[in-house]
């Protein structure tokens, strides 16, 4: 077995075969979970003892099949082929068993101890699908369980299968394909040397070079090994001149008819005449009218129900830090280490009172809509909307995180496909007004111009995001992709999940943002206790009191809301040296729209460029910060020569 | 009605059995069509909702999953009906 004394078992299946879920039913750990096909990125581990054996076990992305698309199957199978499992678990959705058994087909040509969990198999009976699990095992040639993840059904005999297989090292026989492409993969294997780098088997590796799609391993192949390279290049040339497709097409179609040969030998699918009560509320989300209705009322309550949470809890937890605070300056007075403590208390604080909030709602209630299967439709329904943004429906889902926090939303345009849809989603996303920013909003625009004036500055986000999300779009010469987007059945949500979830996606809030938070808020402190923010709004003072036309204090705040959004609020109160009451006496409403539009635009927060760094390059976090502040600057611009012209508000 | 009609998926009949028989479009359309279960050959209905302007929906007979799929792709896809006698 493998180098570290404890066996590996690999759990492997398509997305949304239910593996998070079995696997942390036998785990008992957290892992993320997904309706948008692809997202569980990060592959999750654990320790577990199993009938008494000590199994490492490893929960990969979802993949659907060997031959990698995005990055995350890149991530997964690298792990696949170089650490060499001790044995595999396949998760397959007996709902969709033809689709989910390619994979399985493709898994047994590894020839690695390999044991199948037939999961949903209560969705399956719903829909009618009768499965023959003995002959389904007699076909496939390994062990098949049924198993219902959510209930724990058929987990024991999952576990003593697997052991078994595993201490035996039962390996698989690879079903035989028709007879021109096994000729023709068995000819390459022979040309394969003796000691040649082989994945899994011999034959595997030959499949695999005719199923690679990569110039760059032809052009290494051609130098390590010449003959081998024209060997596949006849293989490749024979298999596509009889088919009339690609090579890598016609492995593929092999294993497909494979694949649906044996769904129909082993499962007898009884049609049901009547419509499930779940396919007639379908019908009404996804109406061409009716849906759109839906959407927006869903959507509605969704933040209502997001924001009267919040702001109890907003005004709950920030009362007492900043009683804490003010205690701090009368006991110790203006020390440099009393700005110090004040920062790291701050920044505790706007992580604890301001974003988790609201964030924890927006977090549940999203993967409550994903759970449900609603995100889907959502972004099949936004998907002509996304169209206007020179986008598709899959990055609806980024945008609605981006509320709440705009770091995990960026981290969650992992899912989409392409380089292009990605750059110009987490450009955009900077432009969303997340909680943080919300916090101001309400502040200063809700409170002192009434709600209008507040929703209108929602409504003039969205709008912004429209108008560069077409600009953005002009610089990329390759349309989107366009959507390709699985719409799962719907069904009743499960609260274990949706909490696993919330809490998986909460991780890079709190393990990534909430600590620069804390960093940028002590710096703030320290700025402070030496008096750096007089020279800094010198600085500053020919944009802030020349061009946007205000007070030369605001000018540190502007730097505040690069470090922490919601920081410019109170040191926008701080600096003037005012009540938040008075606030009227010392600045115009005008002022008060052109300060919110700017701090609200101008600059990324540090963890959301931080982020964007670490995601897609240093070279499009400077775009973006680039982008941001010459959109502030010219909106806010405009915003005062209107108030001037029409002579305030 | 003739084997060899074939059109562009965005514009068959809905709630028709048709099969899929060729996409025209690059490794990596072809490949995420794959991976969903849509191949040369399979059986699909393309789906009566959805039919205005947005996607369109198209369901697999053999695997019972449904696709959103774009219209930009939908044109890719070239299908021919199933007549009933099939
Ligand atoms: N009815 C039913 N639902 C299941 C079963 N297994 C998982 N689910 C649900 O299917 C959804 C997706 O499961 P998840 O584990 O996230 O899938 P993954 O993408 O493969 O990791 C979740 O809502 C689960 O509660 C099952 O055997 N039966």
């Amino acid at each position: 077995m493998t180098r570290n004394k404890y066996p590996d078992i690999i759990f492997i299946g398509q997305p949304n075969c239910g593996k998070s879920t079995l696997f942390n039913a036998i785990a008992g750990l957290k892992a993320e979970t997904s309706n948008f096909p692809g997202t569980t990125v990060k592959h999750t581990h654990s320790r577990v003892n199993i009938l008494g054996h000590i199994l490492n076990i490893i929960d990969l992305p979802g993949l659907y099949s060997l031959a990698p698309g995005d990055e995350a199957e890149k991530v997964a199978l690298s792990h696949l082929f170089y650490e060499k499992p001790d044995l595999i678990i396949n998760v397959v959705d007996a709902s969709s068993l033809g689709r989910n058994l390619e994979l399985t087909l493709e898994l047994i040509e590894m020839e690695l101890p390999l044991v199948v969990a037939l999961n949903m198999m209560d969705l399956a009976e719903k829909k009618g699908i009768t499965i023959d699990v003995a002959r389904l095992e007699k076909e496939l040639g390994v062990p098949v369980v049924p198993t219902v993840a959510p209930h724990g059904r058929g987990l024991k005999e999952l576990l003593e299968r697997a052991v078994e297989t595993l201490f035996h090292q039962v390996r698989p026989q690879p079903l035989t394909w028709s007879k021109d492409v096994e000729e023709a993969v068995n000819q390459l294997e022979k040309a394969i040397p003796l000691d040649f780098p082989v994945v899994a088997n011999r034959r595997f590796t030959a499949i695999k070079m005719i199923e690679m799609g990569s110039q760059y391993f032809y052009q290494v192949l051609a130098e390590i090994n010449l003959p081998l390279k024209k060997r596949l290049d006849e293989v490749k040339k024979y298999l596509e001149e009889t088919h009339n497709v690609p090579a890598y097409e016609v492995v593929a179609a092999e294993r497909h008819h494979l694949a649906l040969k044996i769904f129909e030998k082993c499962a007898q699918v009884a049609r049901s005449t009547k419509r499930p009560l779940l396919h007639r509320v379908d019908d009404l989300i996804m109406h061409p009218y009716l849906g759109y209705i839906v959407l927006i009322l869903v959507f509605v309550g969704f933040f209502f129900i997001v924001f009267s949470i919040g702001s109890p809890l907003e005004e709950i937890i920030l009362g007492p830090f900043e009683r804490l605070r003010v205690l701090l300056f009368q006991r110790l007075g203006h020390g440099f280490w009393v700005y110090l403590i004040d920062g790291l208390l701050q920044g505790i604080g706007g992580g604890l009172g301001i974003v988790l909030p609201y964030f924890v709602p927006l977090l549940f209630m999203m993967a409550l809509l994903e759970d449900i299967g609603y995100l889907a439709r959502v972004g099949f329904l936004m998907d002509i909307f996304m169209h206007h943004l020179g986008l598709h429906g899959k990055s609806i889902s980024p945008f609605i995180l981006g509320f709440g926090c705009n770091v995990p939303a960026i981290v969650s345009t992992r899912i989409l496909e392409s380089r292009r849809d990605k750059i110009i989603t987490t450009l955009l996303i900077p432009f969303i007004p997340c909680s943080a920013r919300t916090t101001i909003i309400l502040a200063l625009v809700a409170f002192y111009l009434g709600p209008f004036w507040a929703l209108g500055f929602y409504v003039f986000h969205l709008i912004l995001i429209a108008l560069l999300g077409r600009l953005l779009s002009v610089f990329f010469k390759e349309p989107s992709p366009g959507l390709i987007l699985e719409i799962p059945d719907l069904k009743i949500p499960s609260l274990k999940n949706i909490a696993r979830k919330t809490f998986f996606q909460l991780r890079s809030f709190i393990n990534f943002a909430w600590p620069i938070l804390i960093a940028g808020s002590i710096f703030l402190g320290i700025l402070q206790s030496v008096g750096a923010d007089g020279v800094i709004n010198k600085i500053l003072s020919p944009l802030v009191v020349k061009g946007l036309g205000l007070p030369q204090e605001l000018g540190v705040t502007l730097i505040f809301g690069f470090l922490r959004k919601e920081l410019s609020l109170i040191m926008m109160i701080q600096a003037l040296g005012i009540d938040y009451q008075q606030l009227l006496t010392v600045i115009t409403p005008a002022q008060i729209v052109i300060f919110t539009l700017f701090v609200s635009l101008f600059i990324p927060c540090v963890s959301t460029v931080a982020m964007i760094w670490k995601e897609v390059g240093r070279r499009i976090a400077l775009i973006s910060v680039a982008l941001n502040l010459s959109v502030a600057i010219i909106l806010s611009l405009a915003a005062r020569i209107i108030f001037e012209l029409i002579g305030g508000i | 009605m003739s084997r060899y009609r074939y059109f562009p998926l965005i514009s068959a009949p809905p709630e028709r059995k048709l099969r899929i028989v060729e996409v025209l479009g690059g490794h990596g359309l072809r490949k995420r069509l794959f991976d969903l279960g849509f191949h040369k050959g399979d059986e699909i209905i393309l789906d009566a909702r959805g039919l205005l302007r947005g996607p369109i929906l198209v369901r697999s007979v053999s695997s019972d999953t449904v696709v959103a799929i774009g219209r930009g792709i939908a044109q890719k896809i070239m299908v021919e009906i199933i007549s009933d006698e099939e």
